[in-house]
Formats: C-alpha cells, sequence, structure tokens
C-alpha cells in the first residue's frame, strides 16, 4: 500500500513537472526547445575542436568522438540541476504549493525525486535528438568522422552507468534544494555554479590530466568523472583504465553524494520547519 | 492686430518648449530611478556579484584548456576571453533587459510602469544604462583575471578604436534587448524558454569561442543578424590582433546600422505590445 501511494506521488510529480517545464506548450516546439540549446553548446565545442585542431595541426577522430560523447551526455547534469535548483523557488514563491506539498501524507522527498525524474526524462529526450542530430551535423554535413560503432555498444554497462549516474546527480540536487529551502537568493546561480565546475573538472570535453594538480585532485573526488569514464568505456571502448574499477569509484562517490544530500535536506527541512520557512513568500 | 498675433504664436511656441523641457527632465528622472535601482539591485547580494564573477570564468577556463589541449596558439586563449567577457552583457541583456518586464508583471511593478505618467522607453533606457554599468564592472574583472590566469597576450595598438567599438556594440546589444522586452512582456510564459532558447545559440553563432569567418558561410549569414557578431570580430582584431579603424570599418558601420534600425524599432513594437496587451487584457495577467 504504502508504496503504492509513493509510486503515485511520484508518477503525479513527474506528470506536474512535465506540464510545468514543457510550459503546456506544442510538443513540436518543447522538441525545438529541448534540441536546440544542448545542440548550440554541442556545435560550440565541436567547432572548437575542429577550429583548434587545425591550428594546433593534428586531427584526432578519437579525441573527437570522446569530446562528443562527455559533452553530450552532460545534459543530465544541466538538465537535472535545472529542475531541482528551481523547484523549491517555484513551488514556494512562485506558484505558492509547497506549503500544501508539504502538510500531504507522503513525504515530499518523493515528490521531488518525481520532479527530478521528469528532468531525467527531459533529459533524454534532449540527448536523443541532440546525438541524432549532432552526427548528421558533424558527420553527414561537415565530413568529421564520428567513430563510434552503434551496434558494438555494451549496453548493459551504458544502463547501469546511466542509473547510477542520475541517483548520484539527485542526490546533488537535493543538496540544492536544501540550499534552496534556507534562502531565496541563490537559485537561479546554483545550476550555474554546480554545472560550471562539474564542467571543468569532470573531464566533459578534455581529459582532466591536462589540469593543474589541484585541479586533478578536484575531479578524481567526483562522481561526474567517472559516470563519464564507465559511459565513455560502454559506448567507445577507449578509456585507458579498466571499467570496473571507474564503475566501483561511481558507486562510492555516489553512496557518498546521497550520504551528503539526505544530509543537507534534512538539515535544511528541520531549520525551514524551525524558522517558518517551508510557506514564506518573497519575490512574487 | 499682425503683432498680437505674432505674440500669440511667439509665447505658444514658447509654452511648448518648457513643457517640452519639462517632459524631457521628468524622463530624465524616470530613466536615472530605474538605473538607480538596477545598480542598487544588481550590487545589493554579494552572492550574485561573485556568481557574476566566477561563473563566467568557470566556462572560459573549460575552453582554454580544450584549445590548449589541442595544442592551438596561445592567442585562441585570447579569443576565448574575450568573447566570455562579451558573453557576460548578452546574458544581461537577455535576463536582466530583455526578460524584465516579464519580471515586472510577475511582481506586479508592471502596472505601475503603465499607469505612471512617464515614457516606457525612459525606464528601459533607465534598465540599459544600469545594466550597462554593473555589466561593465563584471565583465572588466572577467578580462583582467582571464588574461592573467591563463597569460593571453593582447596587443592594442589602438585603445580608442577598441573603446569605440565595445560602446557600439553594448549600444546595439541594449537596443536589441529593448525590442526583446515588448515581445517578452506580451508572450509572458514563453519567456523564460525564450531567453535559454536566445542564449546557446547565439554563443555559437556569434563566435563567442572561435572566429566566426571558420563557420560555413550560411551559418555566417544568418550570424550576421546578430550585433555581437560584428562586434566581437572587431573587438579581437583590435585587442588580440592588434588591428586598427582601417581594418574593422566594416564593422564599425554594421554596429551603426543595427543601432539607427533596432532603436526604433524597439519605441515601435513597445507601443504596439502595449496597445495589444491592453486589448486582449494581458498585461496584468501573471502565470501567464
Amino acid at each position: 500500500m504504502a508504496v503504492n501511494a509513493i509510486l503515485r506521488t511520484i508518477k503525479q510529480a513527474i506528470w506536474v513537472g512535465w506540464k510545468v517545464e514543457t510550459n503546456w506548450a506544442d510538443p513540436l516546439i518543447f522538441a525545438i526547445y529541448y534540441l536546440i540549446r544542448p545542440l548550440a553548446g554541442l556545435l560550440i565545442v565541436g567547432f572548437i575542436f575542429i577550429i583548434g585542431s587545425a591550428a594546433g595541426g593534428a586531427f584526432s577522430p578519437e579525441y573527437f568522438a570522446f569530446m562528443f560523447i562527455g559533452n553530450s551526455f552532460f545534459i543530465y547534469v544541466v538538465q537535472i540541476m535545472i529542475t531541482m535548483s528551481m523547484l523549491i523557488h517555484d513551488d514556494r514563491a512562485h506558484y505558492e504549493v509547497l506549503k500544501h506539498i508539504y502538510l500531504a501524507p507522503n513525504s515530499w522527498s518523493w515528490y521531488i525525486i518525481g520532479r527530478a525524474l521528469n528532468g531525467v526524462l527531459n533529459a533524454s529526450i534532449s540527448l536523443i535528438l541532440t546525438l541524432g542530430f549532432g552526427v548528421l551535423i558533424f558527420q553527414g554535413l561537415l565530413g568529421v568522422s564520428i567513430q563510434i560503432n552503434w551496434l558494438a555498444i555494451d549496453y548493459s554497462l551504458l544502463a547501469l552507468s546511466l542509473i547510477l549516474g542520475i541517483v548520484c546527480f539527485i542526490a546533488m540536487g537535493f543538496v540544492l534544494c536544501g540550499i534552496n529551502i534556507m534562502t531565496s537568493k541563490v537559485q537561479f546561480m546554483l545550476t550555474d555554479y554546480v554545472s560550471g565546475i562539474l564542467y571543468l573538472f569532470g573531464g566533459v570535453v578534455f581529459m582532466p590530466e591536462i589540469l593543474p594538480n589541484w585541479g586533478q585532485a578536484i575531479s578524481n573526488a567526483l562522481p561526474i568523472t567517472y559516470f563519464l569514464k564507465t559511459i565513455r568505456f560502454s559506448i567507445l571502448h577507449q578509456t585507458a583504465t579498466a571499467s570496473q574499477m571507474d564503475l566501483l569509484y561511481l558507486v562510492l562517490t555516489m553512496i557518498a553524494t546521497i550520504i551528503v544530500g539526505a544530509l543537507v535536506f534534512r538539515i535544511a527541512e528541520y531549520k525551514a520547519r524551525k524558522n517558518g520557512l517551508i510557506d514564506k513568500k518573497e519575490e512574487y | 492686430m499682425f503683432t498680437s498675433a505674432l505674440l500669440e504664436e511667439a509665447l505658444k511656441r514658447k509654452r511648448l518648449v518648457k513643457q517640452m523641457r519639462e517632459q524631457l527632465i521628468h524622463n530624465l528622472r524616470v530613466t536615472y530611478a530605474r538605473l538607480w535601482v538596477r545598480i542598487k539591485g544588481s550590487n545589493r547580494e554579494p552572492e550574485w556579484i561573485a556568481a557574476e564573477l566566477v561563473i563566467p570564468i568557470l566556462t572560459l577556463s573549460a575552453y582554454v584548456y580544450l584549445y590548449k589541449m589541442l595544442n592551438a596558439p596561445s592567442e585562441y586563449a585570447g579569443f576565448v576571453i574575450i568573447g566570455g567577457t562579451m558573453i557576460a552583457f548578452w546574458v544581461n541583456v537577455l535576463w536582466n533587459m530583455s526578460a524584465q518586464f516579464y519580471w515586472e508583471k510577475e511582481t506586479g511593478t508592471l502596472e505601475a510602469y503603465l499607469v505612471a505618467p512617464i515614457s516606457r522607453m525612459a525606464i528601459l533606457l533607465g534598465m540599459a544604462l544600469g545594466g550597462i554599468v554593473n555589466t561593465t564592472l563584471r565583465a572588466i574583472v572577467i578580462l583582467v583575471a582571464g588574461t592573467i590566469i591563463f597569460q593571453a597576450p593582447l596587443i592594442v595598438n589602438e585603445p580608442f578604436t577598441a573603446l569605440l567599438l565595445f560602446f557600439l556594440t553594448i549600444i546595439a546589444l541594449y537596443a536589441l534587448g529593448m525590442l526583446f522586452a515588448s515581445l517578452f512582456m506580451l508572450y509572458g510564459r514563453e519567456a523564460w524558454h525564450t531567453a535559454s532558447l536566445l542564449q546557446e545559440p547565439v554563443y555559437f553563432l556569434s563566435g563567442s569561442y572561435f572566429p566566426v569567418k571558420m563557420l560555413p558561410f550560411f551559418v555566417q549569414l544568418v550570424a550576421s543578424l546578430i550585433p555581437l557578431t560584428f562586434g566581437l570580430d572587431g573587438i579581437r582584431r583590435v585587442v588580440i590582433l592588434g588591428a586598427g579603424i582601417a581594418d574593422i570599418w566594416l564593422d564599425i558601420i554594421a554596429l551603426v546600422i543595427f543601432i539607427a534600425v533596432l532603436l526604433p524599432l524597439a519605441k515601435f513594437a513597445l507601443n504596439y505590445m502595449e496597445n495589444l496587451g491592453k486589448k486582449e487584457g494581458r498585461l496584468t495577467l501573471r502565470w501567464q
């Protein structure tokens, strides 16, 4: 019974999230919105790569595929962070429904997870569209060789890496929710901070080995680094280290992130309840 | 009889001039008031200032490292830093200029603007000037920090040409922001997505992180509809490659044309959208 109630909450939250984030828009317009932004990001990096390689004197197709996959799968980070960073602010200050969600019999954590899963759904749509159009533009129009054998992908490893990574990013999102429960000043910048740090240190478009030592230390502590390594291994089979070790590190960093996320969120919830912040209305 | 008619005409003209002067002073006060709110509001929270400085550096650092990884010459780091600096203005134009009337509508202050006996353009001008002051201060920090961190070589032979290009680019960008403001005001809820939609594609098309001339011809054609493309091209050539006014006069002409077209268009669009909004009852509609 309890499981059914949780599943119902998650399902409703995904539906609400879908309605809010698609802005009740026409599905085609929505698809264009979710394609243009990540595709433009991929085009920027792709052209930097092509122009930089021409200036540097060597073009490496393997490295292009490395960048292509890293940048495409980074969509999950951006989308989950955007969804979870804005959620508390939107529901509390804009739509003024957070207090009702908090008062409902089920824990609001399940509602937040449901909303995050809607972000995952949107990111998956973006990913498929970006990969498709990316291959079409770079390989079809510009003649850049993208060395991906779509039939040789290790789909079980890919699915496992995706699940572990998504759990990890949702746990990070709970940290953002916790911060946003306590303050109404930072919701717009948190996504950019987290995405910016993960993009720079996570080995998304370049190998972390090029970073200074302190940067590499940060990179080694981030789950995104191992998430992208295992994703790349499953698709490209080209990473230097064994995928089992990366998978293990991904699991370990995921557990650490879940602990941090749960702690921050619970402390924030306790303090918010104590200080009357659950229905604190600001800005609107 | 003739003298008294002349006297009356002169008096009428004098009254009209006085009225116009009063109106101008009144609207300049409006501009100053909106500018003051923008500057005060944007500098009130240290977290916001830190974010506006740190986040662009994070992104541009990733691209500089990518160029380094590809063994590209060090000028490319300069390309990225200049692009990252100018992007700060585009972000400001999109979120704090174009989407501003949408925010004002959500918070209820748009109604106050519309009933006040003031020019809407004066409000937009105040917002633009405030945005320019704030973003210029942040852009300087991004430029200096980026140049020091990545030791990007800058060769400025004609600093006044660089400044001229910079100001023309900024005026053209904010004129575009003024034009967008009226569209965003009416199309409400879509503003968020529209601003998102315009952010990264403009980074790409304007060649924020690479020379735009390397793009395919038809993409360059689309890119030429964006003032930032010409601004970035000119500023980079002057600041990184040491070019002079004789090399970038085409960029200057393009920017002047943008300004001459966009400013009157913004005024027209604002009046049109306001009337349409009144007719359809959408000007004060929240959660749209």
